[in-house]
């Protein structure tokens, strides 16, 4: 995928295993290790819900778990933190991602 | 039977893994929990399990050093295990510890308590802070160097401090177009007076200098004085708008330029995680040149309750080379208040450790003047600008607040619910104070306004870990 990168600062990296996750119904590819977020990332998805009241789109903000913005559904789990969260072969991630109900 | 433990270490970054080390090598029955899957912190997160680096056989990071001699280590390793609250224990001779995760016991006890709970970047609000591809740089980097993706084409990145030139510098790196870096604060005479202490760290000068000559050689913007004023889009980030700075940090009317950007990287600092030293009752402290409100302590790094200590960022922020030496004084103290090593052992130790930790406090308190948190970002907000991310609390309902008497955070967090969401008030404590100040004028300082209250459940934990264990 054009977004995973390689980086004159950083040792290459093999990711891990090639696995299939379903974001909203939809099969996409993944690597064991990545968090939900770096997936749904890498598939071009920024908004993974919409507040309560206002409707306003929300994505991974803190990166480390504390500021509880990145939350999507997992294998029917509510409110699961996407950032710290990772994959596994078949899991069902339902993204909030339009902004009408 | 609740497993017992003479010391735990919440907390498994540069401070608690070495904190840990410290006390089980003299004997302390030590549990090091974290809930990341491996040991590291932020600042060493190894790469996730499955991933692979391919270096030089033998070549091993800082991290992964402190990682495998813990791993060899004889104490318990608590990993995926969330801290949710810490109480006095019942027999009055310790402390029980309530965990949530799949594999660890709901709780475990413990006769002494390090804390180090680390850091996380400073939150700035501005128009357009809360839309997607608005990141903060902890989740930048965690993102190309951890989980190595880049989702963006083109960035802004702003803020102050190293971390601003490292997400910078690693963005680019990575292919990333970096539209601008904006640096709020301005590099001025004030960096001379503190160049011996600087000079003496000349790795992670020289590793600042590599990024920035990086960022110059592509042609990277890099502004000084200048910060991001206002983020916009349909759904998600598509424009930045940047401003030069006065004196004091507020924007200058009539500086403002626009960026095509699909991503804003925010770093404005960093701010101690504290929130279980204040939840267990240890004393806070403001300290503006470390970063915020944090727990006092004396010259062993205990705070004001009896078998509880701090180590590293959650204490203050210093960088990760100090929360290696605090993470040994405290697991030394620790074994010394257990018995475990003479006074005279402990006093040796202490005679070698003081004079590299008093160099790391003299560089933390450099850079922290050279990067301080301009006061005046506070006038980027607009009325309609969330404050509280979580309960969507506004500028104008906050100011709302204050007009109906609010003083306090705590009066604040009544009148509005800022601080009342998933984040316990982490995102919203920094922003909040900068409005209360600004709006109640003279007289008004953060020991007055104060802090946010800290109860368990620490952070949102499935209702089942709530209850006790059945079978225990």
């Amino acid at each position: 995928m054009r977004i995973k990168v390689t980086s004159k600062l950083l040792p290459e990296v093999r990711r891990g295993k090639p696995l299939r996750v379903a974001v909203n119904g939809k099969w996409v590819d993944a690597y064991a290790g990545e968090t939900v977020a770096a997936v749904l990332l890498a598939e071009g998805i920024q908004v993974f819900r919409h507040t309560a009241r206002a409707r306003a789109p929300r994505g991974v903000y803190c990166g480390m778990g504390l500021c509880y913005e990145c939350l999507v559904t997992v294998d029917e789990v509510r409110a699961v933190r996407a950032c710290v969260t990772p994959v596994a072969d078949g899991m069902r991630i339902e993204i909030d991602a339009e902004p009408a109900l | 039977m609740i497993a017992s433990y003479e010391l735990a270490v919440i907390g498994a970054g540069p401070a608690g893994m070495e904190a840990a080390l410290a006390a089980a090598a003299a004997g302390v029955e030590t549990a090091v929990i974290d809930g990341h899957p491996a040991p590291g912190g932020q600042v060493y997160m190894p790469l996730p399990a499955g991933f692979e680096a391919s270096r030089p056989a033998g070549e091993e990071t800082e991290g992964e050093r402190l990682s495998r001699r813990l791993d060899a280590a004889p104490l318990a390793r608590l990993w995926n295990a969330a801290v949710w609250g810490i109480f006095p224990d019942e027999s009055g001779s310790g402390w029980s510890i309530a965990l949530a995760g799949a594999e660890v016991p709901r709780r475990i006890h413990a006769r002494l308590l390090i804390l180090a709970t680390g850091a996380y970047d400073t939150p700035v609000a501005f128009p357009g802070w809360t839309l997607p591809g608005v990141l903060t740089c902890g989740a930048a980097l965690t993102l190309l160097k951890n989980q190595r993706i880049a989702p963006f084409r083109r960035v802004l990145v702003s803020g102050t401090g190293p971390l601003v030139l490292s997400a910078a510098a690693h963005l680019s790196a990575a292919g990333v177009a970096v539209a601008g870096v904006c640096e709020a604060n301005r590099f001025s005479r004030r960096a001379l007076r503190h160049a011996p202490t600087l000079l003496r760290e000349s790795r992670r000068l020289g590793e600042g200098a590599g990024y920035l000559s990086r960022l110059l050689l592509a042609g990277t913007p890099y502004r000084t004085g200048w910060s991001v004023v206002e983020a916009s889009g349909e759904g998600r980030v598509e424009k930045a708008v940047i401003a030069r700075l006065d004196a004091a940090g507020a924007p200058l009317p009539g500086s403002e330029r626009n960026v095509e950007v699909d991503g804003v990287i925010a770093g404005y600092g960093l701010t101690p995680n504290r929130g279980l030293a204040q939840m267990v009752g240890c004393r806070l402290e403001y300290l503006p040149q470390k970063g915020g409100w944090a727990p006092w302590r004396g010259e062993n790094l205990q705070t004001s309750l009896p078998g509880v200590y701090c180590a590293g960022d959650c204490a203050g922020i210093a960088g990760a080379e100090n929360s290696r030496l605090e993470g040994q004084i405290a697991g030394t103290a620790a074994a010394r208040e257990l018995g475990k090593i003479t006074a005279q052992q402990a006093e040796d130790f202490s005679r070698r450790v003081r004079p590299a930790w008093a160099q790391q406090q003299r560089f933390a308190r450099a850079l922290a003047e050279l990067y301080p948190l301009p006061p005046g970002l506070v006038s980027l907000l607009q009325e309609d600008t969330p404050l509280c991310r979580c309960e969507e609390v506004t500028l104008g309902a906050v100011k709302q607040a204050v007009a109906a008497g609010a003083q306090t955070l705590g009066e604040v967090k009544m009148l509005t619910r800022a601080g009342m969401g998933n984040c316990q008030g982490r995102m919203c404590e920094r922003p909040v104070t900068a409005v209360l100040l600004r709006e109640l004028g003279a007289g008004a300082a953060p020991e007055t306004t104060g802090s946010y209250s800290v109860r368990p459940p620490l952070h949102p934990v499935p209702i089942g870990s709530l209850l006790e264990d059945e079978d225990s």
